[in-house]
């Protein structure tokens, strides 16, 4: 379908004819009045867009998958990125909370405390983003950035799990961060 | 890279041939003041016109003033009246004129509603803008492909499936309670106000559901007398069929028939979640 009409408008392409269309089905008193009527300025043009334009993936032409009468194709079952990903990302959020009241609310630090907030931390932020990926990078589109940003995703998970580690270790550690910022 | 791969398609097709979301890019006025009476209450109309038998002319908003004394109360009674005695050309759906075929389905004023149950605002001085359901290939002036929409549709299988047969065997019966919970799931008349109000839905609407064909598949989903329920919610479950839903809730804030499809969507979260 496709095929057919890119040929259909390489021919309109090719021999641009002098057909002159009429648009207007108007009744002659109407156009007479129309023609009585017109402002000075008859032809107004204002570049607008009603959308926000889309240079990046802009959308393709429409291309339908197989007959228009057969059903959209169901994926195969995938709960690890279906519902499984969907309560983790729950239960990791809630935790998130107590976890980041209680130091403070108990007046003392824990290592092991600041350990577990870290590494919730760092899952949050991953499961977040690979959402987002999900979201604006379409595995059918733009397969191999897809591969590409999930990968940076998963390498960012140990690149600042290091990091955090080193702030544990060498330096004051997260909460004692935010404690000493809050009150400067 | 995804750049390149976009401007090496539109390479391929000249871009004014390939056919567009809704984007009009200008306006040429073509106003027809219909009457002298001085009690005229004149009303603009702003609509949306792309024509395919013109493929090389670009979509452009038309406006029409006509006069409300002499048209309905509805924006769908604007349109007719507008077709009827101004501009035959204008094309867009309509059926049943009371919110029950869905048909009439359009963004108005920057809302998508059923042009038949969005009355006119009577303020003159502003103009109403039409355009037709946004990010859907537009197949002529108002009226939407709605090819992939009825596609997933079918793919959520909107019908009974029972192994057993009923037990009188004549009806499949269902507790008052049980029929309760079909509620506000089954008055849904699939006008797509909701999908093409979701911004999920723009961006993925080759793989992910939306919201309208999403509160179909739970209404099969909560049905008592349905006997495919985990078959139906092993379908959903992927990465793209429910989750690409974050709950923003456009699609109950527009549909025009009052109903809650985020509600059904975070049901079929819970039920995936605990299960």
């Amino acid at each position: 379908m496709a095929a057919l009409r890119t040929t259909v408008l390489r021919q309109v392409l090719a021999a641009p004819t002098q057909r002159t269309l009429v648009t207007s089905a108007m009744p002659m008193r109407f156009a007479a009045q129309k023609l009585a009527q017109r402002p000075a300025f008859s032809l107004q043009r204002a570049a607008f867009q009603t959308s926000a334009r889309r240079s990046i993936l802009p959308p393709l032409p429409q291309k339908v998958r197989g007959n228009v009468n057969d059903a959209a194709q169901i994926p195969d079952v995938d709960p690890t990125h279906g519902s499984y990903h969907w309560t983790a990302e729950r239960i990791i959020s809630v935790g998130l909370i107590p976890l980041t009241v209680a130091p403070f609310a108990a007046g003392s630090l824990s290592p092991l405390l600041d350990g577990t907030l870290c590494g919730l931390i760092i899952l949050h932020t991953y499961l977040g983003f690979s959402s987002v990926i999900t979201d604006y990078l379409p595995k059918w589109r733009v397969p191999l950035m897809r591969k590409l940003f999930d990968f940076a995703n998963f390498l960012a998970v140990f690149v600042v799990g290091w990091g955090f580690y080193e702030f544990e270790t060498n330096d004051v550690g997260i909460t004692e961060a935010i404690k000493r910022i809050w009150t400067a | 890279m995804a750049l390149r791969l976009a401007t090496r398609r539109m390479a391929l097709a000249p871009q004014a041939f390939r056919r567009g979301m809704a984007t009009a890019v200008e306006t040429p006025a073509s106003n027809l003041k219909e009457t002298s009476d001085p009690n005229a209450k004149n009303k603009t109309f702003q609509i949306y016109r792309w024509n395919p038998d013109e493929p090389t002319s670009k979509p452009k908003m038309q406006s029409y003033t006509i006069d409300l004394n002499k048209t309905g109360p509805m924006m769908l009674d604007a349109l007719i009246r507008i077709k009827n005695e101004v501009d035959p050309t204008l094309t867009f759906r309509r059926s049943c004129r009371e919110g029950i075929c869905g048909s009439c389905a359009m963004n108005i004023d920057g809302v998508n509603t059923l042009a038949c149950l969005c009355r006119i605002p009577t303020d003159t001085t502003k103009e109403s803008r039409i355009y037709p359901l946004p990010h859907t290939y537009v197949v002529k002036d108002l009226v939407p492909d709605m090819t992939q929409f009825y596609k997933q549709y079918k793919s959520i299988k909107p019908y009974l499936q029972r192994n057993t047969p009923p037990a009188d065997g004549r009806e499949n019966l269902q507790s008052k309670a049980d029929r309760r919970k079909l509620d506000g799931l089954y008055e849904c008349i699939l006008c797509a106000c909701c999908s093409t109000s979701c911004p999920s839905y723009w961006w993925n609407s080759e793989e992910y559901l939306g919201p309208a064909v999403l509160m179909q598949s739970y209404r099969w989903i909560a049905d008592s007398r349905d006997e495919k329920t985990e078959q139906r919610k092993d379908d959903l479950n992927n990465s793209m069929s429910v989750y690409r839903c974050h709950t923003i809730l456009n699609c109950s804030r527009t549909c025009p028939k009052g109903l809650n499809p985020g509600l059904a969507i975070a049901e079929i979260k819970k039920s995936l979640a605990f299960s």
